[in-house]
């Protein structure tokens, strides 16, 4: 069925809660600014780290494990946004026809190509933590 | 009349505007009302004037729930703080807060006055501009949400003329949310991870090494726990059919709520929201002994206050969610008037009101939860999310959707099927290969663990010690002579 021009209209709301959303943080950091005290110092612009003097920039490499568990994640997000059409689809078909059965078994080898990827991404110690 | 209800409103956004019959239309039609005649005659194409207006129905109530709505949570969430010291407190033995008017009911009141004329301070080494947008980043995504969460129902929106603009709304039956999008769900997991910008500029900007842990450690364990979500709600989609919160709701009226038929979804779902909210037992992101504050270490006044208010209204998002996809959202079995049948002004009201009592329980349970479970290891909350809730979802999935094929998908069935499951996992937990690392490490020559084949004496050293020990043994003997 065609979506009508006018059903986009829907999406206003979403907008026009978005912009609020906005006005609401920026209004509040805009008073804070107007109505708080304002003064400086050397030792309080220091980062608080615990009452030690900060030794360097915290902007340093850290351990790549995290970049890993990101690519991970993608691929397993991306898999699952693949699997909501299929979802609201299939839960609408009729039970044991042979198109279901189609529908089924495809998705089950997606399914199987992403077990393969996490067993592999297991086996390689991605997920140990320690 | 259930099934006929369901098939009849449940994608209302896909049906063109002009051919859903408004009960006045079906009424003038019926009825022996002369009124249509006597007007001048309506012009061919009276019904793209409709859609060529800037204002219909849905939009016009949609804005109202929005204004309302808004401030609801925002109120809601001053008092949830409120909420949770007093929980806390009573947890703890104390009183909490009494001291701002009657029952300590001001204190929200108060805290915002605070955070209002504090400094607003950025330190030395911090990325300027990030450092402002964080907190903006992180509170929009709380606060957009909720748009797609169906408070109320349908509501037989009687039709009105707005006073001076002139646009005339027509009566039609719309949706008591912020918007009747049909693909609500997926609207509610894009926003979701949007959350984790925030988390993320907010720990780097800051050029604080605490910080900087926090937010890798936030942003690792969010993502985590989006996959199982995600899981977890494909298995809920299977059986609903659709994406629509309202659609959804009114399929759990029709077949029983999804809790009973699917626990171990509701199960995984809870853990996932829980995590996503950074709250305990998963708060590892703002652990007080190891990163002091986590990722909003360096924030101050107002700033500050976003990143806690962002964190209670994705309490309050997710919350509702839950209970829209598990609990029957506005639905209490037995009573006809939050049955989704039920259109009328009182109606919606009283729905409202459940699925709000119902959030507020579900907040409180998360309250008391952070307040009685200690805090988990962060290797420990990820690998729960890769090695245990990933796998658990997965197989949730699959076994779901093998049923939906062949159609058992009756509440009793699908119980059977999460028993099934519950009993598999359990049978093949010990096949599994158990991770080495972070076992306790064996002391290896102590007197306590000796070595193999080593003879080690254990008795104690100290003289107090043995002169302790001494008389136990005897005592009985005498008692027993």
């Amino acid at each position: 069925m065609l979506l009508a021009v006018s059903d986009l209209s829907v999406y206003v709301p979403i907008g026009i809660l978005v912009l609020m959303a906005v006005g609401f943080a920026v209004a509040n950091i805009a008073l804070t600014l107007i109505i708080g005290p304002s003064r400086e110092g050397a030792v309080k612009g220091q980062a608080y780290e615990s009452g030690m003097n900060p030794l360097m920039s915290a902007r340093k490499r850290f351990n790549v494990r995290f970049y890993i568990l990101a690519m991970i994640f993608l691929l397993f997000d991306v898999e699952v946004i693949f699997l909501y059409p299929w979802a609201a689809t299939f839960g609408q078909m009729s039970p044991q026809t042979p198109e279901g059965a189609v529908f089924l078994g495809r998705i089950m080898f997606f399914l199987f190509t992403t077990v393969v990827a996490f067993i592999y991404a297991y086996r390689k110690g991605v997920f140990r933590f320690d | 009349m259930l099934t006929s209800t369901h098939s009849s409103i449940a994608r209302p956004c896909c049906i063109p505007r002009s051919h859903i019959p408004t009960p006045r239309a079906v009424l003038s039609g019926l009825g022996g009302s002369p009124a249509p005649l006597i007007g001048p005659p309506l012009p061919q194409n009276a019904h793209l004037a409709y859609d060529a207006s800037p204002m219909n129905s849905q939009l016009f109530i949609s804005i109202h729930i929005i204004l309302i709505v808004i401030h609801v949570i925002l109120i809601t969430v001053a008092y949830l703080i409120y909420l949770e010291r007093k929980i806390s407190a009573y947890i703890q033995d104390r009183v909490g807060p009494n001291r701002v008017g009657p029952l300590g009911l001001l204190q929200p009141l108060a805290d915002g006055i605070k955070f209002m004329i504090k400094e607003d301070y950025q330190p030395h080494g911090a990325d300027k501009y990030l450092f402002s947008l964080a907190p903006i980043a992180i509170i929009i995504p709380a606060l957009i949400g909720w748009a797609v969460i169906p408070w109320g129902g349908y509501w037989d929106f009687p039709g009105f003329t707005v006073p001076l603009v002139g646009w005339v709304l027509e009566p039609s039956r719309v949706l008591i949310a912020a918007a009747n999008v049909n693909i609500g769900i997926i609207y509610l997991l894009a926003v979701a991870s949007l959350g984790v910008y925030g988390v993320t500029l907010g720990g780097w900007a800051s050029n604080n090494k605490y910080s900087f842990f926090g937010a890798l450690r936030a942003s690792a364990g969010m993502i985590s726990y989006e996959i199982p979500l995600g899981l977890s709600l494909l298995a809920i989609l299977l059986v609903a059919g659709t994406v629509h919160p309202q659609s959804i709701i009114e399929s759990q009226v029709a077949g029983g709520w999804y809790i009973i038929s699917q626990p171990i979804a509701a199960l995984l779902f809870f853990v996932c929201i829980l995590a996503e909210a950074n709250r305990a037992p998963f708060d590892n992101a703002e652990a007080e002994q190891e990163l002091v504050g986590g990722y909003h270490t360096e924030y101050s006044s107002m700033r500050f206050a976003l990143f806690f208010m962002a964190e209670y209204s994705h309490m309050v998002t997710s919350s509702a969610f839950l209970i829209v996809l598990f609990f029957g959202g506005y639905h209490l079995p037995f009573i006809g008037l939050t049955h989704p049948a039920a259109t009328g002004l009182l109606a919606v009201g009283a729905k409202f009101f459940v699925l709000y009592f119902k959030v507020l329980l579900v907040i409180s349970f998360m309250m008391v939860i952070r307040w009685t479970v200690p805090r988990i290891r962060w290797d420990q909350v990820m690998k729960l999310a890769w090695n245990n809730l990933i796998p658990a979802g997965i197989a949730l999935l699959i076994i779901t959707s093998v049923w939906v094929y062949l159609g058992w998908t009756a509440w009793w069935q699908l119980l059977g099927m999460n028993a099934l499951l519950t009993v598999l996992i359990i049978a093949l937990m010990p096949l599994l290969p158990r991770s080495q690392t972070n076992r306790k490490a064996q002391l290896a020559g102590s007197r306590f663990s000796p070595l193999p084949g080593e003879q080690v004496s254990t008795a104690p050293t100290s003289s107090a010690a043995r002169d302790d020990q001494a008389p136990a043994v005897p005592s009985r003997e005498t008692v027993g002579a």
